[in-house]
């Protein structure tokens, strides 16, 4: 049992900031001939406007469909012909843009990031914007509505952050909103947060930095940076029920195969010690096979058919937690809570063991190892801590403050977020079809 | 066995495939090697019960396992100073898995409430309800992988260790190890598997898979807001000499982003988050569908428009569409090999499905050999648009009588509990929301 992580990381990165305010971080890896474009924007569903919700995914959809020199659709279909994997992603605190390809099509790449960037509302069109709310309409559908279950991270959200606060809603946003979203509404948006010094750009691969450095300013230098958007709000929320002393609590029901039961809490952001803390203690009490919960529920006395719990991390004042499990036939969704709460209470009481406080790191090395494995998702990774956290160069030494947690700072988080009974529970019952 | 020394590659990657295909499983007891394959990591005469997950997962270890038509896999991951330990535990779970009657028992349980999951997934029903429909009735491969509530309750304790004895041994197996490693592999897998003997180990046969008769399927799922659409046939393997040009055909036609299916049913209509034409390999024979969920409203004019587009007769591949299609695959290759992962993945495929060391070399080859008229010829010789099976998954109320009317006069219905598979859900849904 060593206290160090076994693997120590050297990645080289380097980062520089156009005058235009665009940070451009480069690392260079010549394992293969191909190269990672990534551009993280520091706007996600946290940045909505109220009545709103789903823009900044719906906004992430419109990037595609065209700017001043590129066809709608071509963003994609150029780089698939220069052999690039691309796509794009939005989540509460940001969307990121990639693709990675042959190194020769560097330039293509950032050519077309850059035009859209310089360019976006020249192409905007009312019928760009109606085809793809319909797409994202579908989108929803497809990976929610039509999905068992699929309307339980919209629930929960609602149970943990006030409806206005910046978390109280999902990515996907509603229906409504979407339908509400007008072609004003996109090139406000577009003008408020896509500009240079709200981005980080980061080329990772077969590139050297000097190289990297000078064609980013090739094709971003010449775009003009614009005013900073205002923050939204960051003040911590205290724990569940701190305030008001009630716990929020709710039942829903649909045509599901089994009920199920779900925890959740507000936690620190991200950036704290307290949330490494706590992390690994969720990871102690629902992730992989010897968590507490799947042992005690899954494995002993076989209540649940599964059974985790996870952090999400996040920037704004607070990260979320949730836990939760689904009931074995016959089992009732009482009894699965209260077996769920007993493992919570008994966490919170003596802590993790020392062999579980390892196992825990042990476990989150490997998939910090992993995501550093390819220079896509290390080129995503080095974007993520650029914008969010406190710089790129943490990747390279994550491991040891992770390593690092001892077992009273995750007592006394614990204590603060977790022991507290600060907790929102929802209840899925099975309604017969 | 075969390693791959790939600096910088922190995690090392371990495949171990076992030349055992699910059609080596008792008809009546199917199911049996999804069973023996999840319990395996529940305890091994050395760790017992939970003490070997522990251990395993002190290490910094990931265990898991894959089943597939073709045969098994046990995967590790585990980053490279712990590689011998963690080999050690592998062997053990490989070798001398204790198969406790009550973790069986739970593997079932679990894997019945797996089956329902499946059910009232959309996806995964029309998944099930089309390999039912496209592959000979009478073959392993229109079943579900991980067995049938029927064939599971067969699947006792004592059928699981039959199943391993018989299944499970050195012959015919192979170990792939990929990634930086801190000590020689070789030395670790000799010191791990070294010992292994298995003398009741039988081999069992590889059989062809064949076709089944065309038909139209609607399952019904009352309410749903969508629908699931899978239309399309048997196909052929990657050992057969259209494999490359069908492949860019498909590309052209359902692959790329602006392909001819998404280009006019995402991009133009907005009917639905994306739709896609791919041909699944197995073995020997395999399938192929354009698939896509689309709002109930559109659907059945999704499929109508979806099928003229599969029609090349009049539109045949062309020139751009291929150099888009080849450029498109020689250039996300050497990414996909870059990582450990993805390199002893793409070997063990190659040892399932029996194409040779060179696989990849051979392959993209005969990409770049594509020519417009072979890869049109190969895709009309294959893609009988009279003869397509369908299978909607959605609201049979409001899509039986249009599907009839628009010519699938044999439609049948079927009630969702008569279908089923694949992995579970998880639990809420927190992955990022992203475009194609």
């Amino acid at each position: 049992m060593s206290l160090a992580p076994a693997t120590l990381l050297r990645y080289p990165i380097e980062e520089q900031t156009l005058d235009n305010g665009l940070r451009v971080i480069a690392s260079p890896d010549h394992g293969a001939p191909s190269v990672a474009v990534n551009l993280w924007y520091n706007v996600g569903a946290r940045h909505e406007e109220p009545g709103r919700t789903g823009f900044a995914h719906l906004f992430e959809h419109i990037m595609f469909q065209g700017s001043a020199n590129v066809p709608s659709g071509q963003h994609i279909a150029l780089m698939q012909a220069a052999g690039a994997s691309v796509n794009a992603t939005t989540w509460f605190d940001r969307t990121n843009y990639f693709e990675t390809l042959p190194t020769g099509g560097l330039d293509l790449a950032l050519w077309l990031e850059a035009d859209r960037l310089g360019s976006l509302l020249d192409a905007l069109t009312q019928q760009n914007l109606d085809n793809q709310r319909e797409v994202v309409k579908e989108e929803k559908r497809q990976r929610y509505d039509n999905v068992p279950y699929g309307d339980v991270i919209e629930r929960l959200i609602a149970l943990t952050f006030p409806a206005e606060h910046p978390y109280g809603h999902t990515t996907i946003g509603s229906m409504e909103d979407l339908n509400a979203a007008t072609l004003s509404d996109v090139a406000a948006f577009f003008r408020r947060h896509y500009v240079p010094n709200n981005a980080v750009l980061t080329i990772a691969g077969d590139v050297e930095p000097a190289d990297a450095f000078a064609r980013a300013d090739t094709y971003f230098g010449p775009l003009p940076a614009g005013p900073l958007p205002d923050k939204p709000r960051e003040d911590p929320m205290p724990p569940l029920g701190s305030d008001s002393g009630d716990l929020p609590r709710a039942e829903t029901s649909a045509v599901v195969p089994a009920e199920a039961v779900y925890i959740s809490w507000r936690l620190p952001a991200r950036s704290t010690p307290d949330f490494d803390a706590l992390d690994l203690l969720f990871g102690v009490l629902g992730h992989g096979q010897t968590s507490r919960l799947h042992k005690r529920l899954v494995r002993e006395a076989e209540l649940a058919e599964t059974a985790s719990a996870a952090c999400m991390g996040l920037i704004g004042g607070n990260s979320y937690g949730f836990g939760y499990a689904r009931a074995r036939d016959g089992v009732t969704v009482e009894e699965l809570e209260a077996a769920m709460l007993a493992e919570v209470d008994s966490l919170a009481e003596a802590g993790p063991t020392e062999i579980e406080l390892l196992r825990a790191k042990a476990q989150y090395e490997r998939h910090w190892l992993h995501e550093l494995a390819r220079i896509d998702s290390r080129a995503d990774t080095l974007g993520e801590y650029a914008t969010l956290l406190g710089g790129p160069h943490l990747i390279n030494t994550r491991l040891g403050e992770v390593h690092a947690v001892e077992p009273d700072q995750i007592s006394s988080a614990s204590q603060d977020w977790f022991g507290v009974d600060g907790r929102a529970t929802l209840i899925y019952r099975k309604d017969q079809g | 066995m075969i390693t791959y020394e790939l600096p910088g590659q922190h995690v090392i990657a371990a495949h171990l495939v076992l030349d055992l295909p699910l059609s080596a499983e008792n008809r009546d007891r199917e199911g049996v090697a999804t069973i023996c394959a999840r319990t395996l990591d529940e305890g091994t005469r050395r760790h017992p019960g939970e003490a070997f997950a522990e251990q395993l997962e002190t290490e910094g270890a990931g265990f898991g396992i894959d089943v597939s038509l073709a045969g098994l896999q046990t995967i590790i991951d585990v980053p490279a100073s712990r590689l011998g330990i963690a080999l050690q535990l592998f062997a053990e779970a490989v070798i001398e898995p204790e198969f406790a009657e009550a973790d069986v028992r739970r593997h079932v349980q679990l894997r019945l409430a797996e089956i329902e999951q499946a059910r009232a997934n959309s996806a995964q029903t029309a998944n099930v309800a089309f390999r039912a429909a496209v592959f000979d009735p009478t073959s392993r491969a229109s079943r579900m992988n991980g067995g049938e509530p029927e064939t599971l309750a067969g699947v006792t304790p004592q059928a699981v260790r039959g199943f391993h004895t018989a299944g499970f041994g050195p012959q015919g197996a192979t170990l792939i190890m990929a990634g930086d490693f801190a000590d020689d592999p070789v030395a670790l897998a000799e010191a791990a598997f070294g010992g292994w003997r298995n003398p009741e180990q039988a081999r069992a046969p590889q059989p062809p898979v064949g076709s089944a008769e065309q038909k139209s399927i609607l399952v019904d799922r009352p309410g749903a807001v969508q629908a699931d659409i899978r239309l399309g046939g048997f196909g052929i393997d990657r050992k057969d000499p259209r494999w490359a040009d069908v492949t860019v055909a498909s590309y052209a036609v359902g692959g790329a982003f602006l392909s001819r299916l998404n280009a006019v049913l995402r991009e133009e209509k907005g009917y639905t988050y994306g739709v896609r034409m791919q041909f699944s390999p197995l073995r020997t024979g395999g399938s192929y569908a354009v698939q896509g969920s689309f709002r109930t409203e559109v659907a059945v004019d999704a499929l109508a428009e979806g099928r003229t587009l599969m029609d090349i007769r009049n539109h045949p591949i062309t020139a751009n569409e291929v150099n888009d299609a080849v450029a498109f695959f020689t250039g996300v290759t050497p990414l996909r090999y870059a990582a450990a992962d993805g390199v002893a993945d793409q070997a063990a495929t190659q040892v399932l499905a029996d194409l040779g060391d060179d696989y990849v070399d051979r392959s993209l080859a005969a990409l770049r050999a594509v020519t417009p008229e072979s890869a049109t010829a190969a895709y009309e010789s294959l893609v009988d648009l009279d003869r397509l099976t369908l299978v909607v998954v959605g609201d049979a109320d409001r899509l039986a009588e249009p599907l009839r009317t628009v010519g699938y006069s044999d439609l049948t219905v079927q009630d969702a509990m008569s279908q089923a598979s694949g992995p579970a859900l998880a639990g809420p849904a927190v992955q990022p929301t992203g475009p194609p």
